[in-house]
């Protein structure tokens, strides 16, 4: 078992931090440790997706994408490990910028507002272990990542009863159970138990390093603003139960399904880039080709999540994009955003064609 | 229209948050000088909700994919952020350091009374094992599992959604989808075995029809008739479910398997 939880770390954690090295130049807020680590797990989603459709479509066997998906892993790490030695910055820095940024409040108010945080964040991850939540879609998103697991097909069996099918083209251009999958195939743990206890866990964590990094831009950390705006947050997750469809819902008790994280994950970090952009557009900066890049890769982990990620994802950059346009008179912004858009499309298109 | 309009009431459960979000965004719209901020804060979302309540975008969508799941171009609006960022911003104009923490303090009370605890909600309860499956599910299936081979049981329908989370090599007659009523799947065997005094003479021939190897029922489930007359034989009982081998339908162990 801790063999099997170091493993998920690695992959987890460790990798995608490694991997986020490579946006560090996008914004001020790049060199922050959460920053490079959600960017870097979107890259290896983003990767994920761009590998793992083709083959669904293409009938191949699941160890394939294993592993296609594991050198596109490598390459990723090492590209950012050259840039890393390039920069001749140890990678052993970033845990002490993050951990002094974390607590950079001088007064104890400060202290006391990160220290509630972090307590009420606890209490979330505990809680994510210690209770189940009996959702009946889990019959198929979790049954899929077991069931791809044990058979080495993706998409090919009835996960409700078992026995063969053809692919259901809505489930399978949006294949997130797969890549709990993967990450059941390479920590030796049961894709259940991935699901269910390990993903919870790391994604709802997730969710509040993106709302501290849109802190992080909103708010200037003095008087410990930003603990207490997270501390918001985290009070409006924790009472966003006053219906079963919000965002908050989903979070916390779906977190294993895709759509919870399109919800949770993917809109929000969609929204932190979108506002780094139009910053950029407003200062007249220069824009960075690495945050469209970035973008596209926020806007492909959409259409992994959901195949109505798709719309929301290009809705949400087309909204966006049209309106920085208009206000800011810079018209030649919508030429990468509408690239950035092309991927998602295209799976549009293959739902269309193939449903 | 109609049907988005109905969403968007369900959404917002009792209001009282989306009423926090809209005199949010009156509070930005006056006092929010950045204009980036005011773009994606306030002119987006209003844009997205035109958009929403555009019938023939809900047309589109509800042509496209299915109906139910058009609540989610909901989640684009930033409800949580801009909430919690002009709570922030309403605190900082307080010069009055107690002022401004009573301030805080009301804040948060007045979430907690609008919105409902999300731990409170009946569906969570607390984890029975390390894979967050029932233990009856658990007991079952590790007890009829068959090393290399798949096998077929009948289960309870309490029971259909949870089996093949935790063990993808039992296969069953019917599974989750006759659970939701909407969907409205119909299935003889299913009928059969939610009737409240089950009919064995009924039950069984559909049962080896569908293949089963193994069934599983409630310990109290009244039965009409007796399985045993009908061969099955009970292969173990566990949580308060007897689980019952039928030898007519063949379960061959592979070769080189315990």
């Amino acid at each position: 078992m801790i063999v099997q939880l170091l493993i998920l770390a690695l992959l987890l954690l460790i990798i995608p931090t490694v991997i986020g090295g490579l946006f560090i130049n996008i914004d001020k807020i790049g060199e922050k440790m959460v920053f490079r680590w959600v960017s870097g797990q979107f890259a290896l989603w983003a990767g994920f997706q761009l590998i793992c459709v083709p083959l669904i479509l293409r009938e191949k066997r699941f160890e394939y994408l294993v592993q296609l998906f594991l050198g596109y892993m490598a390459a990723l790490t090492l590209m950012a490990l050259a840039m890393e030695i390039q920069r001749r910055v140890k990678v052993m820095r970033y845990g002490r910028v993050s951990l002094r940024g974390l607590f950079r409040g001088k007064e104890n108010r400060s202290v006391v507002l990160w220290m509630l945080f972090w307590g009420l964040l606890l209490f979330q991850l505990v809680q994510a272990v210690r209770l189940a939540y009996g959702d009946t879609d889990d019959a198929y998103y979790v049954a899929v990542s077991s069931i791809t697991e044990s058979s080495n097909t993706m998409y090919e069996v009835l996960p409700y009863t078992g026995g063969g099918t053809k692919l259901d083209m809505r489930h399978g251009l949006a294949p997130f159970p797969i890549w709990v999958a993967f990450l059941a195939r390479m920590s030796g743990m049961p894709a259940v138990m991935v699901a269910q206890v390990v993903l919870p866990v790391v994604l709802i964590a997730m969710a509040y390093g993106i709302f501290y990094l849109l802190g992080s831009v909103l708010i200037p950390e003095k008087g410990g603003k930003l603990a207490l705006f997270l501390i918001f947050t985290e009070i409006l997750v924790l009472f966003g139960n006053y219906s079963i469809y919000t965002v908050e819902n989903f979070m916390i008790a779906r977190s294993r399904q895709g759509k919870a994280a399109l919800g949770s994950l993917v809109i929000p970090f969609l929204l932190l880039l979108l506002l780094l952009l139009l910053r950029k557009l407003e200062a007249k900066g220069k824009r960075h080709w690495m945050l469209y890049l970035l973008i596209a890769a926020g806007m492909l982990t959409g259409c992994l999540c959901s195949t109505l990620g798709v719309l929301l994802v290009c809705l949400a950059i087309g909204v966006a994009g049209l309106l920085g346009a208009i206000c800011y008179k810079r018209f030649q912004v919508l030429f990468p955003l509408a690239a950035c858009c092309i991927p998602c499309l295209c799976y549009g298109v293959l739902y269309f064609l193939f449903d | 229209m109609g049907d988005a309009a109905a969403l968007f009431r369900e959404y917002m459960g009792t209001g009282l948050i989306v009423i926090w979000y809209m005199i949010s965004l009156i509070y930005l719209w006056i006092n929010e000088k950045r204009k980036y901020l005011r773009l994606l804060f306030l002119y987006m979302p209003v844009i997205l909700l035109l958009v929403y309540f555009n019938p023939l975008f809900a047309r589109l969508v509800y042509n496209v994919a299915e109906g139910e799941i058009y609540y989610r171009i909901l989640w684009l609006l930033p409800i949580t952020p801009v909430i919690a960022y002009t709570t922030v911003c309403i605190y900082g104009r307080f010069m009055d350091r107690r002022r401004a923490d009573l301030f805080a303090l009301c804040a948060v009370g007045m979430i907690a009374v609008s919105g409902s605890f999300i731990y409170s909600s009946p569906l969570f309860s607390k984890a029975e094992n390390v894979w967050h499956m029932p233990d009856s599910v658990v007991h079952i299936c590790d007890a009829i599992r068959v090393p290399g081979r798949e096998v077929m049981a009948l289960f309870p329908l309490e029971l259909v959604s949870y089996v093949r989370q935790y063990d993808p090599t039992i296969c069953m007659p019917y599974g989750r989808e006759m659970t939701v009523d909407r969907w409205h799947y119909r299935d003889l065997l299913r009928d059969a075995m939610i009737e409240e005094i089950i009919d064995a003479e009924k039950m069984v021939p559909l049962a080896r029809e569908a293949g089963c190897h193994y069934c599983i029922l409630p310990v109290n489930q009244k039965i009409k008739g007796e399985l045993k007359e009908y061969g099955w034989e009970i292969f173990g009982e566990t949580d308060g479910y007897i689980i019952y081998r039928d030898p007519v339908i063949e379960l061959v162990v592979p070769d080189g398997q315990p």
